[in-house]
């Protein structure tokens, strides 16, 4: 009796120990995870403000570039016209 | 100086292109080995996987994966870190250099502006200076309203023929008055007024006889007919040569005539019906407008005493110098006036008159 309940207490000592090791390896994979989560959540979020930089440089662009066509139009139209700086 | 400033330029530019290039070095491996990552994290799980399996020390390997598994994604936030950093400062530098061009296309565009403003306004003063306005002065128009600057411009009138009395004195003065102001193309039109059309000349002399006429200030019209009616425009402007040969023979010249050459009205019935009882020295028919008064002159010249003549002549003498001395305080006082204080002195001196 005394050496079965040794080994009853062995063994419940052991499913101890293993669920608390289980434990800790989900403890470790879900901190894991939370940062594997928080990288993305970053990348999500560098990739949102970095669209939208692009999308401000690029309408900056297109209006530069509008305006340069302007420029060069009217710059053409007054070369074409020697006239006018007489 | 100038050679190492030269030189430092490019050493800079050499060393900034040098810093730049390792940037874009370390950049470029950075994302590489984000690349690389993922292929090594899904070997990394084979291989854990596999000695899982077969070795018999599964606790050691739980431990080396946990390892592996920390330090992997350490160094993935490290590389995502280090390459949204490059990326962030690309596109910095990126919005900066567009700000600055804008700024730039906004100067040129703004000199743009400010030339075709300029070019605006040139071309505006141009037209305006070509474009030339009617310049009408107030005191040789509106008849009606105007009549003391008419009276002005007739005085200047009076003080012309004066002088040309005085350097002429063979002339006979009324007829070059009444050539001067009755033909009006002795005159110079320019000098005097802006009247451009013939109408408009008419118009105006009409104007000044009419305010001469009806202006009560001068003295010009005392011992004169109460109402001389003006003379028609067309015998205004008749002079001739034989009548100034045998005016000065035959009589003295009238100082009063002399004095109001443009006063006198040309119509002999007038004359007549208002006969100037107080000079009898100066015949009113002496006046060498039309044939019909020449004609009466000369019926009514040798009707004249020789005491007449003698006494006519002594009095034209002086009242000539009387004249001249006047027509010389006159252009003083005209020479001398000015728009603000000078005309009390000029009308105190037309009152004079």
């Amino acid at each position: 009796m005394s050496r079965a309940g040794g080994v009853g207490i062995t063994n419940a000592v052991n499913v101890g120990i293993a669920v608390q090791a289980d434990w800790e390896n989900r403890e470790f994979i879900s901190n894991l995870s939370l940062n594997v989560l928080r990288l993305f959540e970053f990348l999500t979020q560098f990739e949102a403000t970095t669209k939208s930089k692009l999308a401000n440089l690029n309408e900056k662009l297109n209006t530069l570039e509008r305006h340069l066509e302007l420029l060069e139009v009217q710059v053409s139209t007054a070369s074409a016209n020697p006239s006018l700086f007489n | 100086m100038s050679s190492s400033s030269s030189q430092s330029v490019p050493d800079e530019t050499s060393n900034y292109d040098e810093f730049s290039m390792q940037q874009s070095l370390l950049f470029s491996d950075s994302l590489k080995d984000l690349k690389n990552l993922r292929a090594q994290l899904y070997s990394a799980a084979e291989y854990f996987e596999l000695s899982y399996t077969n070795d018999d020390q599964k606790q050691m390997v739980m431990d080396t994966l946990k390892e592996y598994a920390i330090k992997a994604l350490i160094n993935t936030v490290d590389h995502l870190g280090s390459v949204t950093y490059k990326v962030n400062g690309l596109l910095d530098e990126n919005v900066e250099e567009v700000s600055g061009t804008e700024f730039r296309v906004s100067c040129i565009e703004q000199r743009l502006r400010t030339c075709q403003e300029f070019i605006d306004h040139e071309g505006l003063s141009q037209q305006s200076l070509v474009i030339t306005t009617p310049k009408y002065h107030k005191r040789y128009l509106l008849p009606g309203k105007y009549t003391h600057h008419c009276f002005f411009f007739l005085l200047l009138e009076f003080a012309r023929l004066q002088l040309l009395k005085t350097y002429c004195g063979s002339l006979n003065f009324s007829s070059v008055g009444e050539t001067m102001l009755g033909s009006g193309r002795t005159v110079p039109k320019n000098q005097w007024c802006s009247l451009d059309d013939e109408d408009d000349w008419h118009q105006f002399k009409n104007a000044v006889q009419s305010t001469i006429i009806e202006s009560p200030s001068s003295s010009v019209r005392k011992g004169r007919s109460p109402s001389p009616r003006p003379r028609p425009p067309q015998n205004l402007g008749t002079f001739s040569f034989t009548e100034k040969r045998t005016i000065p023979e035959k009589r003295a010249p009238s100082p009063q005539r002399s004095r109001f050459p443009l006063l006198r009205s040309g119509s002999f019935s007038s004359k007549t019906s208002s006969p100037l009882k107080s000079r009898p020295t100066t015949p009113l028919s002496s006046r060498p407008i039309t044939p019909t008064n020449t004609r009466q002159r000369y019926t009514l010249e040798p009707k004249k005493s020789a005491s007449m003549r003698l006494h006519a002549e002594r009095e034209s003498s002086k009242e000539t110098e009387h004249n001249m001395s006047k027509s010389k305080r006159l252009l003083k006082a005209l020479l001398s006036r000015r728009k603000t204080k000078k005309d009390e002195s000029l009308y105190t001196f037309l009152d004079e008159y």
